[in-house]
């Protein structure tokens, strides 16, 4: 009890009571939380996943807005698209590998790689190789950003919006 | 399952470099349609866009080139050291370009907005532009119709007979037209001489200016004031004045308007009125007496007459008779001269080469009343054709003139006789000058009066000039004077060539 103002006495109240116990008796792994190798790849796939969305998203837009009307817009979309598979395998591969841990890869020799993949070999195995081979995707999604560019550089009319008028 | 490594590697190298190449290639394309529109944001936005490509390609690709070198030399332990950096760097730049690329939508639409509000820009522009050059077109019109406006009325000051004065409420000239200066200047060159100058310089009495610009202060107006411009020669000109004030004259402040008309003509033309209706009066009035007096004067002279016939020549009660005989005719002479003057017939209608006439009045005139220093002078023109008359009264008329020359000369002087033919007006003028003495200012509205002389008793009826004003009348004609005393008078007659009128009122 705590003498109050006109000789009244306050208490304080029980909530922040026991949060100030709950404090003081807090261990220090309460402060600082552990980063294990899985917490940067759980990251990496749902970065993998807002770009899939990011650029699927994109792709919704650019249709919404009738701009595939325009070939170097249309370019841009079969990029997101291509960046929208890119991210799909990149992320499929990831999950295999190193997330569930289903699918190992063992260098033979220089030349050679195994591929082991449990009781799903047959199917997951070469799944797993031609995800490996991502850049088949995200180069023609470079390509297509590339050649929409030149498009819209080209023709610019039409292409940018209030840029039709004189 | 057992796969060739060198697919992998080569796709994972080669890629990486392809992507490295494509990024850039895609950055300098967007950095040139950046600068093609540097405002434009749709094209900021894709700049950025290749910007976070570029580096995520670059960073990747090092990543998997690195990856690919590392276990190929059997680093195995390097790449696990280096592969969370590379990893985290990457998992962080496709993130940030998976963000960029979120707001597509939001650029999109601002840009669209940009777009509208230029266009909607562009059109109030081109619509403002276009009521520019409306607004320019109706102001052209305007100033147009201004200048023309103006020029109207600058002409309608410039050659306006009456003088237009523009004056300060002061009374000083501010603008004078040609016909205002020719009159107070002497000539249209005197306007600039005359601006500044104050119009109660020109008034015949200085005072009537305050009497006019007290009415103008109460009123705003004056109308039809009759005042006395003193002219550049000195002569007084009566003018009927209108003068109103302008509270906004052009910035000058406040002005008076005065427009001045001369009504010096009018003036004569009504004394002469005045004076053919006096005179016509008189005419009745004569008549009626001459003719009155003329029947008992005749029956005096009758008797006188008889009278006579029983008396001898050379007995006092004969020469008594022959003074009564000797009066009664000049008594008679008299009223014949007044019924003459009042007389309402009508002038004989004859052919006559009033040269001829003229010179035949003249002879007379020259053989029997000039003295021998009396100058005889005439200046005919030739091309006066033969004109009805009546030739006896004009000769009348002429001789009187000449009597009332030589009367006015004195003994010794020139007399002259001019004849002008005026064609426009179908007249023709003679007109008898003398150096004499002149006729004053108060003698000269009676001049025609029946009766009035300035000769000494004896000497003259003062019937002269009221008989030749009858005659000329009757002929339908005027007789005008201009005299200065002391420097000669100038008596001119103008008469119709083609006779008189039908009906022509005495």
């Amino acid at each position: 009890m705590l003498p109050g103002r006109r000789g009244r006495t306050v208490s304080p109240p029980p909530g922040a009571l026991a949060a100030l116990l709950f404090f003081l008796s807090a261990s220090p792994l309460h402060a600082l939380q552990e980063h294990g190798p899985t917490d940067s790849l759980v990251l990496h796939q749902g970065a993998h996943l807002f770009f899939l969305a990011a650029m699927g998203l994109l792709v919704l837009r650019l249709r919404q807005r009738g701009l595939v009307r325009h070939p170097g817009w249309r370019k841009i979309q079969l990029a997101a698209l291509f960046f929208v598979l890119w991210n799909a395998a990149a992320f499929f591969a990831h999950l295999l590998d190193e997330q569930w841990g289903i699918v190992a890869t063992v260098r033979l020799s220089p030349a050679w790689v195994r591929i082991e993949a449990g009781a799903f070999g047959e199917i997951l195995a070469p799944l797993y190789y031609l995800a490996r081979l991502d850049h088949l995707l995200c180069v023609p999604a470079m390509a297509f950003l590339y050649a929409g560019l030149r498009d819209l550089r080209r023709r610019p009319e039409a292409a940018f919006p209030g840029e039709e008028e004189p | 399952m057992t796969v060739p490594f060198w697919p992998l590697f080569a796709v994972d190298v080669g890629g990486s470099l392809a992507m490295i190449a494509l990024s850039f290639l895609c950055l300098g394309t967007a950095t040139h349609l950046r600068r093609a529109d540097p405002e434009s944001l749709l094209r900021i936005y894709l700049f950025w866009v290749c910007v976070g490509l570029a580096g995520f390609s670059l960073s990747r690709a090092a990543g998997h080139i690195a990856r690919q070198g590392l276990l190929l030399a059997g680093r195995e332990d390097l790449w696990a050291a280096l592969r969370p950096y590379s990893s985290a760097v990457n998992t962080l730049l496709f993130v940030a370009l998976a963000a960029v690329t979120l707001f597509f939508e939001r650029v999109w639409k601002a840009t669209e907005r940009i777009a509208r509000d230029r266009l909607a820009l562009r059109r109030a522009r081109a619509e403002l532009l276009e009521v520019n050059r409306e607004l320019e077109r109706l102001a052209g019109d305007r100033a147009r119709a201004l200048a023309f406006s103006e020029r109207q009325y600058r002409r309608i000051f410039e050659v306006a007979r009456d003088p237009i004065l523009v004056l300060d409420p002061e009374g000083t000239i501010r603008e004078i037209n040609p016909a205002g200066a020719k009159l107070l200047g002497g000539g249209e060159e005197a306007a600039d001489r005359l601006r500044g100058a104050p119009l109660m310089r020109f008034l015949a009495r200085p005072g009537a200016w305050r009497e006019i610009g007290a009415a103008i202060e109460r009123r705003g107006f004056v109308q039809n004031v009759e005042l006395e411009l003193r002219r550049a020669d000195g002569v007084l000109l009566p003018v009927l004045a209108s003068a109103v004030r302008d509270r906004e004259s052009g910035g000058e402040g406040a002005a008076v308007h005065l427009i001045a008309r001369d009504i010096e003509e009018r003036r004569r033309l009504q004394e002469q009125m005045a004076q053919a209706d006096r005179l016509a009066s008189i005419g009745q009035l004569s008549a009626g007496v001459a003719h009155e007096i003329n029947n008992p004067l005749g029956v005096i002279l009758g008797y006188t007459q008889l009278l006579l016939r029983g008396e001898a020549p050379g007995s006092e009660r004969h020469r008594d008779l022959k003074t009564i005989e000797k009066h009664v005719r000049h008594c008679k002479a008299i009223v014949e001269d007044l019924l003459k003057f009042a007389r309402r017939s009508e002038p004989k209608q004859e052919k006559v080469d009033i040269h001829r006439t003229i010179e035949e009045v003249l002879h007379f005139f020259g053989q029997n009343a000039a003295g021998g220093r009396i100058r005889l002078e005439s200046d005919f023109d030739r091309r006066i054709p033969e004109v009805v008359v009546d030739e006896k009264k004009i000769k009348q008329v002429l001789l009187n003139l000449l009597m009332n020359a030589r009367h006015a000369v004195g003994g010794e002087g020139t007399i002259r006789v001019v004849t002008r033919w005026l064609e426009a007006e179908g007249k023709l003028a003679f007109a008898v000058e003398d150096d004499g003495c002149g006729i004053e200012d108060k003698d000269l509205p009676h001049i025609f009066d029946p009766f009035f002389t300035t000769k000494p008793t004896g000497e003259g009826t003062g019937l002269g000039l009221s008989v030749s004003y009858g005659i000329v009348r009757r002929h339908g004609g005027e007789i005008r004077v201009e005299s200065r005393p002391g420097k000669g008078s100038v008596f001119t007659v103008v008469l119709p060539a083609a006779g008189a009128p039908p009906e022509v009122e005495t």
